[in-house]
Parts: C-alpha cells; structure tokens; sequence
C-alpha cells in the first residue's frame, strides 16, 4: 500500500469516501466486486460516483423526501438561524459590554458582581435553549429522515448556512422595519450610531461562532440520536416523538415572529407569555433529561442490555 | 414488459444460477455485450427487479479475492423467469423474417 502511487491512494480514499454514501450493505458489496473484478482507482471511482449518483436522484422520486425537505429542513433551518443570530446580536451586547468595556474599579462594588451574575446566568439560559432547540430539531430531522439522513443532514447544512449569511440578515432588516413602521421602533440606519456592531468580530464572526457552536454541532448530534431512535420500541418512539414536537412547538409559540404575522392578519393580541408559555419552555431542555436518562442506562449494571432491552 | 438491461440481468442470473452475484453477473453482460457495464446500472437495476418481484437478493460469503467483504448474491424468482421468457419470445417473433445481413 505504501508504495503505490499518492494519486493511486487519493483515488482509494475517494472511493472509500464516496462509497459512505451508500447503505452499508451495499457498500459492503459494491467494494467487494471492485476488489474482486480489480478496477483501478479510476475506474472503482467513476462506478461508485455513478451508484451514489444514482441512489441520490432515486430518493427524490420519492413524495416524502420532499415534505421532509420542505417541511423540516427548510422551516427548521431559517428558524434557527433567525433565533441564533437574534441571541447572538442581544449576547454580543453584554459580551462588548463587558470584555470591551470593562472598568476595574467596578470590581469593588457589589452591585457590579450582582449584575454580572445576573447577565451570565441570562445569556447562559439563552445559548442553553438554542443549543436543545437546535438538537430537537436535529433529532425531529434524524428521526423523520430515515435513509435519506445523510443527504438531509447535508442540505441542513447548506440551510444553515445559507440562514446565517443571508437569510436570518435579511429577514431581521425587514423585522426591524415591519416594527419601525407599526411602534415606531428605532432603527440604527448607521454603523455609527450602534458600538457593537461597528466591530466586525461582533457584526460578521460572532453570529458565524454562535450559529456553529449552538446550532450546527448540537443538531447534528441530535440527528444522529434521532436517527438510533428508529430502533426503539413503539412506546418509547412515541413518547420521544411528542417531545420533540411540544419542544419544537414551543420554539415557534415563544418567537416573537409568529405573534408578528399573526398579528398583522389580526388574530392574535399578545404573545404566549402566561403559565403555558412556561409549560412549553420545559420542554425545550428535554435533550438534557434524554441524555441524563441514556447516560444512567449505559452505566447501571448490563448497561448494554438495559440500553438494548428497549429495541424491539 | 421488462426493458433490455432487465433481461440481460436476469438471463445472467439464471445462467449463473447459485452463483449469480453482483460481480459475476456484470462479468456474464459484459461478456455477452461486449460493452462496458456499470456497478451503479447493475444495482440499481437489481433494486428494481426486486422491487417488482422478479429477483431475491440476501448478502452471501465472503471471499479472500473480495478482500474479505460479502456477495450481494440473487436468485430469479418465478415470475422474474415468466418476465424474461416473455420478452425473449416477443424478440423472437418480432425478428422472424428479418434477415440482418449486410446488403
């Protein structure tokens, strides 16, 4: 293996590569036929390009690829990239608040440490929240998406991406404007008139932090809890499904955006702040019990077998 | 009525009989064809075949050759056996009379 040529062995890796697309079965197969009919690496390539090709477009003959796309993917994508860069502009306040506005003397003061506290335990519960939404919602994905997780996994990604450059910014420019125009809400026409976004770090890298950190690696670590919990009995898949969806239905009741447009078709007053708004947010930290609960299971006495005894 | 790949598949599979399997099956249409056949038409004509019923596929052995890594091995079922005779027959009476001779 070491003496064959580097391109040789760059086109193996992409062939290994590419072949992960595939089910392991297939691959499984398909590697042992390339293996068996000894094709170069060129060749091994071009057929498992062509396979992998060919799988992807038979997946969106398929109706439900395409409501999951539209209906999970898409929505799911926008939503946490409008919430995350609105956390990640309100943080960035305190943040440059305090790392670039930081006076020693407050040190002394009691009031100082009490404010401090206060503002570390509120962005702490903000970033908590989007972290678990964001894992509900990979969870949701990896759970509806079955064999296609891979490929869903990608395009929430590409959604994510797209969300945080340029869909959450413009969504929030006409946000601001829609309540310019109804209360009277100022708006910063210039960078002069707002310190924090004036300093690139906090306008164009901290959103891009806030969006990988607490919205791109928790969902797809939900995705991949999500996608090992087909395997649970009905009872469990159950109860996690209407979990995930009371979480999910408590990110979209809590965003100001929904109260917005209901409101301007008028048919809502105030947004749901009572005691069912609260209700709500105690389901968006149910990732947090899940994996309390998974990681009990995995260390009680035959912990495989009590982490197993719920699969069918 | 099946397509001329779908046969080609299936004749090679019921040729090959037990030991019809991915690789083989490609061997036996490259052979016959003459032309190139690729895994990814292979397999997902198989997906297809299976889907209509007219092949089984299950992983089979592995062997040192294959690097140690399992067969998709495939059996023609019974109605996969009708759909290959029925387009054989239809190609054998459409081309009655018809001489392919150079003129």
């Amino acid at each position: 293996m070491s003496g064959e040529p580097a391109i040789s062995r760059l086109l193996w890796w992409l062939v290994n590569s590419s072949a992960q697309m595939l089910e392991s079965g297939e691959r499984e197969a398909v590697r042992g036929d390339l293996a068996e009919s000894g094709e170069t690496g060129s060749q091994a390539l071009r057929h498992v390009v062509g396979l992998v090709i060919r799988r992807q477009l038979s997946i969106w003959t398929d109706w439900r690829s395409w409501l999951t796309l539209l209906g999970l993917v898409v929505p799911l994508g926008l939503l946490l990239s409008v919430i995350s860069r609105r956390m990640a502009a309100t943080s960035a306040v305190y943040i440059w608040m305090y790392a670039n506005n930081l006076d020693p003397g407050l040190f002394a003061y009691r009031g100082f440490w009490y404010q401090f506290a206060d503002t570390v335990a509120e962005i702490f519960k903000m970033y908590l929240s989007l972290g678990c939404w964001s894992w509900t919602s990979g969870f949701v994905l990896g759970f509806a998406s079955r064999g296609i997780i891979r490929v869903n996994g990608f395009l929430f990604c590409l959604m994510l991406a797209f969300g945080v450059l340029l869909g959450a910014p413009l969504y929030l420019a006409y946000y601001r404007h829609y309540l310019q125009r109804t209360i009277g809400f100022p708006i910063f026409a210039h960078q002069h008139y707002d310190p924090v976004n004036a300093l690139i770090f906090y306008r164009v890298m901290f959103p891009l932090i806030v969006q990988a950190v607490l919205v791109l690696l928790p969902a797809l670590w939900g995705m991949r809890e999500g996608a090992r919990a087909v395997r649970l009995r009905l009872l469990f898949r159950a109860i996690l499904w209407m979990t995930a969806i009371a979480a999910l239905a408590a990110v979209v009741i809590q965003n100001p955006d929904l109260w917005m447009f209901l409101k301007s078709y008028r048919l809502a007053r105030t947004p749901w702040h009572g005691w069912q708004g609260r209700l709500l947010q105690l389901f968006a930290y149910w990732p947090l019990v899940f994996m309390l609960a998974i990681a009990i299971a995995r260390r009680l006495p035959g912990g495989r077998v009590v982490s197993h005894s719920v699969l069918p | 009525m099946i397509g001329e790949f779908e046969y080609l598949v299936l004749t090679a599979a019921i040729h090959l009989d037990e030991n019809a399997y991915g690789a083989a099956i490609r061997r036996a249409i490259e052979a016959a064809t003459e032309r190139r056949c690729s895994i990814g038409a292979l397999y997902t004509t198989l997906d297809r075949l299976e889907t209509k019923g007219f092949v089984k596929t299950w992983m089979g052995d592995s062997t040192p050759q294959r690097g140690g890594r399992a067969k998709r091995m495939v059996r023609v079922t019974a109605k996969g056996n009708r759909a290959a005779s029925a387009f054989y027959l239809a190609i054998m009476r459409v081309s009655r009379n018809v001489s392919w001779e150079a003129e």
